[in-house]
């Protein structure tokens, strides 16, 4: 399997035609840091996020990881080093969450001392233990996207895409997974661009940076601190204010 | 639903499976003792072997077949699926009687398809190759049309969540597609079975010999009468019910697994 180098930089600019909306955005991240894409529903934030893992073709632009080029031409899903969870986090209803959490490891690689370790504490920290035999149809949705998180991340990608991972779950458990996300993001040194309609959780999620989308366009982007100091729209400054 | 109206509703699906099953109080109409003798017995049971075996071929070449066009069509965009759904259409439109007709015209020893074949000593007529290939023609574009739907019915966004997990196509097909479609896949194939192995009008003007079941019951009925006609169709029923039932029966356990 082909993983970028180590100092695999994100270079994208999405150009997506929608029904709705237009959306173009351009972005650059660093390996190993974070992004957090705020804005309004609607604002073309999944979409950006979906024209980089490859689950949609964008019109135009470009996507690039260190040396490989995942658009144009499109690369095929299964070359991308890419983790991508999304609200619905897609278990697979036919396995366990064992063979789920598995899914992606190669065979080769299933019997590795260090790739079992790293199972066994992705199974440990995310308190997977007692579903480890559940069929995936029987578990409940937050135990489904804690499940999703750590089949995201036992290929270990270099690039981490989050959509929404923690829409309706209560407090505790998105305090939780937030806390394991940071956590695994600055050990294994993977990149993150996380989605959100809540700036509270993407500040958290992704304290380096945001950048703010409005109607498929970058608004504002920099520290958060920045945004909540001098918002660049009346719309911004609305969704920042506390309810 | 309250119990009175599930009752209601149980007592209408019991009169609609009275009324299904009515024709067959016939099998007791008052027609003579039934005829089981060797001179009935032989050709019929030589019936049931040539039905079960040569339809088994025609199943496994359906699937062979027919499980990559489905998962092709099924990716198609709306105007080519359209198109694969008419061309499938077509087989199973036509009456099989005509069915028959065309294929003895077009892969008989006067056809040019056939003539070639000939040439390497395939008959097209009247031979096992020409039973398994109506029952193929008969067969697969029901199992075709129920494995597309099977298909279509796996939510994309799990094949592309394996895709993003590092496995081809190929793998995702196996590992993702398959299991899920599984059930709809057995469903189409039992269809095509029941549709294949009770085939009449093709397989009467292609292959009169070697004679299915379907083809012996009417052998039956122009040389003894009914009375030889009634023992074959129950021993009908019996080799050609079990394997459709049993995936359904598979289907509803998985429902409810």
């Amino acid at each position: 399997m082909f993983w970028p180098s180590a100092n695999a930089m994100l270079r994208a600019q999405i150009i997506k035609k929608r029904r709705d909306l237009d959306v173009n955005v351009a972005l650059e991240l660093e390996q190993g840091c974070s992004l957090g894409l705020f804005g309004a529903s609607g604002a073309g934030k999944s979409t950006v996020l979906a024209c980089i893992a490859g689950i949609e073709e964008p019109d135009g632009g470009y996507v690039k990881l260190g040396n490989l080029q995942f658009f144009p031409p499109s690369l095929p899903l299964h070359k991308r080093p890419v983790g991508y969870l999304t609200q619905e986090p897609g278990l697979f209803p036919h396995l366990s969450v064992r063979e789920n959490i598995s899914f992606g490891i190669p065979h080769e690689r299933s019997t590795d001392n260090e790739q079992i370790r790293w199972i066994e504490t992705l199974r440990d920290r995310l308190q997977l233990g007692p579903l480890w035999q559940a069929p995936a149809s029987l578990i409940s949705g937050g135990q489904a996207r804690r499940v999703g998180l750590a089949r995201m991340l036992a290929r270990k990608p270099p690039l981490v895409l989050l959509d929404e991972p923690f829409a309706g779950l209560d407090r505790d458990l998105v305090r939780e997974l937030i806390d394991a996300l940071v956590f695994w993001s600055r050990t294994l040194g993977f990149s993150m661009i996380a989605v959100d309609h809540q700036a509270e959780v993407l500040r958290r999620l992704c304290p380096q940076r945001a950048v703010v989308l409005e109607h498929g366009a970058i608004v504002q982007q920099g520290a958060w601190d920045d945004l909540y100091a001098a918002p660049a729209t009346p719309r911004l400054r609305s969704l920042l204010a506390p309810l | 639903m309250t119990i009175d109206r599930r009752w209601f509703a149980r007592i209408g699906a019991t009169l609609f499976a009275l009324a299904l099953l009515y024709p067959f109080t016939a099998l007791f109409a008052r027609i003579g003792p039934w005829q089981w003798g060797a001179d009935v017995r032989g050709p019929a049971l030589s019936s049931v072997r040539v039905s079960l075996l040569l339809t088994g071929c025609a199943m496994v070449i359906i699937v062979a077949i027919g499980t990559p066009v489905a998962a092709y069509v099924a990716r198609c965009r709306m105007r080519e699926r359209l198109l694969w759904q008419a061309v499938l259409l077509v087989p199973i439109l036509l009456p099989p009687l005509a069915l028959g007709i065309l294929l003895t015209l077009a892969f008989g020893p006067y056809g040019t398809v056939g003539a070639w074949l000939e040439h390497f000593g395939i008959v097209m007529t009247n031979s096992a190759t020409a039973f398994v290939a109506t029952q193929v023609y008969v067969g697969m574009g029901y199992y075709v049309l129920g494995a597309v739907a099977a298909f279509d019915a796996v939510p994309p966004i799990l094949q592309k969540q394996a895709a993003l997990l590092g496995l081809t196509p190929w793998k995702v097909f196996l590992r993702v597609t398959l299991p899920l479609s599984r059930l709809g896949l057995a469903v189409a194939l039992s269809i095509a079975w029941v549709r294949a192995i009770g085939e009449f009008g093709a397989v009467v003007v292609t292959a009169y010999y070697p004679s299915g079941m379907p083809v012996q019951l009417w052998v039956n009925l122009q040389s003894f009468g009914l009375p030889a006609v009634m023992p074959l169709l129950l021993v009908f029923l019996a080799v050609a019910l079990p394997l459709p039932w049993l995936v359904h029966v598979l289907a509803q356990r998985q429902r409810h697994a």
